[in-house]
């Protein structure tokens, strides 16, 4: 949720810069995700003077625009523009979230800047055309004279805080760490002498759908845009201003995070009545969609027809149109898991059901709702008819005890019972003796450790002191450490170690000839691999034997879950391919029996058919799978295995797309030498060297005394292209100089 | 003789549960098949909470789920045994959303659970500090800000500064008293701490690994280099 600090203070003064503020809020429980610093100066206001097509691409245009003394030819392609309207430009240089922006030629044409979409300026995600400035936007002057110019925080809200998904709500956390409680201010509204009680009244059908509605009537409006101010604040937060009416809404949801919806008085009746719809029922949205409901979604009717999805979206039949001349404006409270549901059903997400499904202020439906209609009057020439039409009240909250000794105990923090109580009544709790109750804001505080958590956020755990747990006997083995013994066997015989992902994919059953029906099934899979659950480990290895083609042999394992409809167990499965992958396959099997107990572990060739299948290029290839539970049970009783750490040196090395060369290099080098450090050193030599792997190390008198050969495989890979033979030897000679001079070594030739 | 080689996810975790096996944890593996009690509701994540939003899940056919987190394995193994209860979860965990560089459905948490009398935050920040002291050296540190996991109260995401920087790299917090409950345990007696870590990012940033898809790609020439 963004948040512009310019609107913080309104409410209070902040004495940190925007990385401070961020940082005390994100330590205090509102994370900011990023921090927008304003526009940059080289983005000015422009106006398009010409359009013409683009010589060489359909959908692009060449807009030359003005800005007052220079023009300026542009290469654009939103639909959007007309010459005229008043644009952002970006001029060479500007800083952009996106980047720096340089002089750029777009299909053959030079652009000279950029007209810019909201979300190229960081005004929210809207990316569906340029932004098209007001009339009153001054030609060169730099876009943050008029939006944009204060700091915009991204702030990630948990959902237990719906209070914080507002300006004011954000502001009563900062003021809290200032060790200050911000009060609204009283807000007092000057009706006319028409009462709204002559022509509306409202009727809650079941309070625990809606605890609470208040409507208010604003006639004599008129329609038309925002004042500049208003629709510069919505522009700075990504919102796109629509009317006057329209927008104040928007503002006030955003100031005090109460949504409100307006109807259009003339198209509603007398009564406003709120009930559950009844099945098959049809509301057409203001988006212009008919929705068929369910029996269970909250809906605002009047005496004949729904005129809104409650707390999702309003209706077309009650829509604010150009020819308004009078509204309802409601503010009201609605049943937070009913409005979730109808949404999901609906598969709707607006700024109004994401508040109502967190939680509102039940406290302050009347003062968005009289704020609200002061804005609309101001802006709108709107008279305020007296009295408001309501049904419902707010609803009690327990009191929790406040346990001072069990939130010391918890936290392991010494704080005092009036440090305590501060802060709690910092936070806008009310306390009566041992009990407090949670401010109408709060609907995540219900018991002694959600005290505690206000608590501790507020009084800084930084302050609290580490404790040493208490000490325990080693508990025994489980099958996890079996587990990694097997690995270790099978690292030993020359296995590498793969995991896979758990699924199959309709293309995967198929080469494997495995029955949909024997397998679980995704019911809201995003991606078509991730169809089926795996039965055998068998697929996936056989995918990857296929997935690796440049190694002569392909030695693999996986350790892992496989799924059938009635269970789910943990199995191993091997796979060899390429040469003597059958005998050491069987020596390997024969290992994991001495070694693990690991009996019957078979050993099949995969036929001809399968190979095709699966697009596996080497003939032999030999797979097998086997449950351990019960020879890890069994190897358990008796034996203690211990985890073996690898302290191996890794030199990461990212994998090109691009096939990489192998040369092999042996060397005579003195018997003292670590192979090690000879692979430390060929490293060190080029980023090109994507692995160096020790194959070969004997002593003999014949390379001279004291002298041994160590031996490498080296792969040499370009993360952009084919590597040339020429360009690996050219490497190849650098490590071998360097290795001759480094280690007194010589090439076997 | 070819040479073999182990995932750095599993070389990774056992560096990481020596450490806690020396505290005196247990190594549970809880399925990865699970029902919506023990991945959501048993852990306070009621049905029709926004909670349920935070992940992104893989429902079955036959209504269980692909579990989000291991932390299903906190009321499967504490609901048979009595307190102390010291454990880690290692395992896979699921998102079902489109993949790329940085996002990945399948992936590696591991999970640490302690309840007894008394266990209180300060408990929770010394295992930490001692767990990443042993990871990234003497130096390391730890601080908490406040989150919120419906299974914990309160919640903390948790920095670990390292070369300098602070790094997002875990959920934690105090069980909350109705998982407690869940677990056939007295929450007015017990409390204890439980926390999460990403293991998959701890390797990427060990390495400077650029694709998270490498780790499942079956593919040697990343494998063989570990």
């Amino acid at each position: 949720m963004k948040i512009l600090r310019s609107w913080l203070e309104d409410y209070t003064d902040i004495p940190y810069s925007d990385e401070e503020l961020a940082e005390r809020l994100s330590l205090s429980g509102t994370a900011v995700e990023s921090i927008e610093k304003g526009i940059d100066d080289r983005v000015v206001v422009a106006e398009i003077k010409r359009i013409e097509p683009h010589p060489n691409a359909d959908r692009l245009q060449l807009a030359t625009v003005s800005t007052g003394g220079q023009e300026f030819r542009v290469v654009c392609g939103a639909p959007n523009i007309a010459v005229g309207q008043k644009v952002p430009l970006a001029q060479i240089g500007a800083k952009l979230p996106g980047g720096e922006l340089g002089k750029a030629t777009i299909r053959g044409v030079e652009s000279v800047g950029m007209l810019c979409a909201a979300d190229e300026l960081g005004l929210g995600d809207d990316h569906s055309g340029i932004i098209i400035l007001s009339d009153t936007h001054i030609v060169g002057k730099p876009l943050n004279h008029y939006l944009g110019k204060s700091t915009i925080f991204d702030f990630e809200i948990t959902p237990n805080r719906g209070d914080c998904l507002s300006h004011f709500g954000i502001a009563r956390e900062a003021a809290a760490l200032l060790d200050k409680q911000i009060k609204r201010e009283p807000m007092s509204v000057s009706t006319i002498s028409k009462k709204v009680s002559d022509s509306l009244e409202v009727e809650i059908e079941k309070t625990e759908i809606c605890p609470q509605y208040q409507a208010r009537i604003i006639e004599n409006i008129t329609i038309k845009e925002s004042p500049q101010w208003l629709k510069d604040r919505l522009v700075s937060l990504g919102q796109k201003p629509i009317n006057n009416i329209v927008d104040a809404t928007n503002y006030i949801m955003l100031d005090l995070g109460q949504p409100l919806h307006a109807f259009d008085a003339e198209k509603v009746g007398k009564k406003i009545i709120i009930r559950k719809s009844k099945k098959g029922e049809i509301v057409e949205t203001l988006d212009g969609v008919k929705r068929e409901l369910d029996n269970k979604t909250i809906l605002i009717t009047d005496e004949k027809k729904p005129i809104a999805i409650a707390g999702i979206m309003g209706g077309q039949n009650s829509e604010i149109s150009n020819s308004t001349t009078a509204v309802i404006l409601e503010a009201a409270e609605f049943d937070p898991v009913s409005i979730r549901k109808s949404a999901k059903l609906l598969n709707l997400s607006t700024d109004a059901n994401y508040r109502f499904e967190r939680g509102i202020d039940s406290g302050s439906v009347e003062y968005a709702l009289n704020k609200a209609a002061n804005l609309i009057a101001e802006i709108s020439g709107g008279k305020i008819l007296s009295g408001i039409a309501k049904a419902g009240e707010r609803k009690k909250v327990d009191a929790v005890k406040i346990e001072t000794e069990k939130i010391r105990q918890l936290l392991g923090l010494n704080i005092r019972d009036d440090q305590i109580i501060h802060i709690l009544k910092l936070l806008g709790f009310v306390i009566s003796n041992d009990n407090c109750t949670a401010p109408s804001w709060r609907r995540d505080i219900n018991t002694w450790q959600d005290l505690a958590e206000e608590v501790g956020r507020i009084y800084g755990y930084d302050k609290i002191i580490p404790v040493k747990i208490a000490k325990s006997n080693k508990p025994k083995e489980s099958g996890y450490f079996f587990d990694e013994l097997v690995k270790d066997i099978l690292k030993k015989n020359g296995f590498s170690e793969i995991k896979t992902y758990p699924f199959l994919s309709e293309d995967d059953i198929k080469a494997a000839q495995i029955k949909a029906s024997s397998l679980l099934e995704v019911a809201n899979p995003i991606q078509q691999e991730n169809k089926y659950l795996r039965n055998s480990l068998v697929p996936n290895l056989l995918k990857s034997v296929a997935k690796n083609p440049s190694f002569d042999q392909t030695f693999l394992f996986e350790l892992g879950h496989v799924f059938t409809k009635d269970e789910e167990i943990n199995v191993l499965g091997i796979a060899a391919a390429g040469k003597d992958a059958k005998k050491l396959i069987e020596v390997t099997a024969k290992d994991l029996l001495d070694s693990a107990g690991i009996k019957d572990l078979e050993i099949s060739e995969i036929s001809r058919d399968d190979l095709g299948r699966f697009k596996i290029r080497k003939p032999l290839t030999y797979v097998g799978e086997i449950p351990l539970g019960k020879f890890a049970d069994k190897y358990l009783e008796t034996n203690q295995p211990v985890l073996k750490i690898n302290t191996d040196k890794v030199h990461y090395r990212q994998v090109s797309k691009f096939p990489a060369i192998t040369r092999d290099l042996a060397f005579i080098v003195d018997k003292k030498v670590k192979p090690d450090e000879v692979t430390d050193m060929i490293y060190s030599v080029s980023d090109l060297v994507n692995r160096v792997e020790l194959f070969d190390e004997f002593t003999s008198d014949k390379f001279g005394k004291g002298k041994k050969n160590v031996a490498f495989h080296l792969y040499l890979q370009m993360m952009d292209r084919t590597m040339k033979d020429t360009e690996a030897d050219t490497i190849i000679k650098k490590i071998v100089n360097k290795i001759n001079k480094e280690f007194a070594a010589e090439l076997r030739k | 003789m070819i040479k073999g080689s182990i995932h750095p996810i599993t070389e990774f975790l056992r560096t990481a549960i020596k450490v806690f096996r020396d505290l005196g944890f247990d190594v549970y593996e809880g399925p990865e098949v699970e029902t919506e009690w023990y991945n959501f509701d048993a852990l306070n994540v009621p049905a029709e909470h926004p909670a349920r939003d935070m992940q992104d899940t893989f429902w079955l056919k036959n209504r269980k789920v692909l579990r989000t987190h291991t932390s299903n394995g906190q009321v499967r193994y504490a609901e048979t045994r009595k307190p102390p209860i010291k454990a880690v979860f290692p395992g896979t965990v699921f998102r079902n959303e489109a993949t790329d560089a940085k996002h990945e459905t399948t992936f590696t948490q591991l999970e640490g659970l302690y309840i007894d009398e008394n266990v209180k935050v300060g408990h929770l920040i010394w295992t930490l500090e001692t767990f990443f002291k042993e990871i990234y050296g003497p130096d390391a540190k730890i601080r908490l800000k406040p989150s919120y996991f419906p299974f914990v109260e309160p919640g903390f995401e948790v920095d670990v500064k390292h070369d300098g920087k602070w790094l997002e790299l875990l959920g934690a917090g105090m069980v909350h008293p109705t998982v407690i409950k869940n677990m056939n345990l007295d929450s007015e007696k017990y409390s204890g701490f439980a926390f999460g870590l990403g293991i998959d990012r701890m390797v990427i940033i060990k390495y400077g690994i650029e694709d998270i898809r490498h780790f499942r790609s079956g593919d040697l020439r990343f494998l063989k280099q570990f």
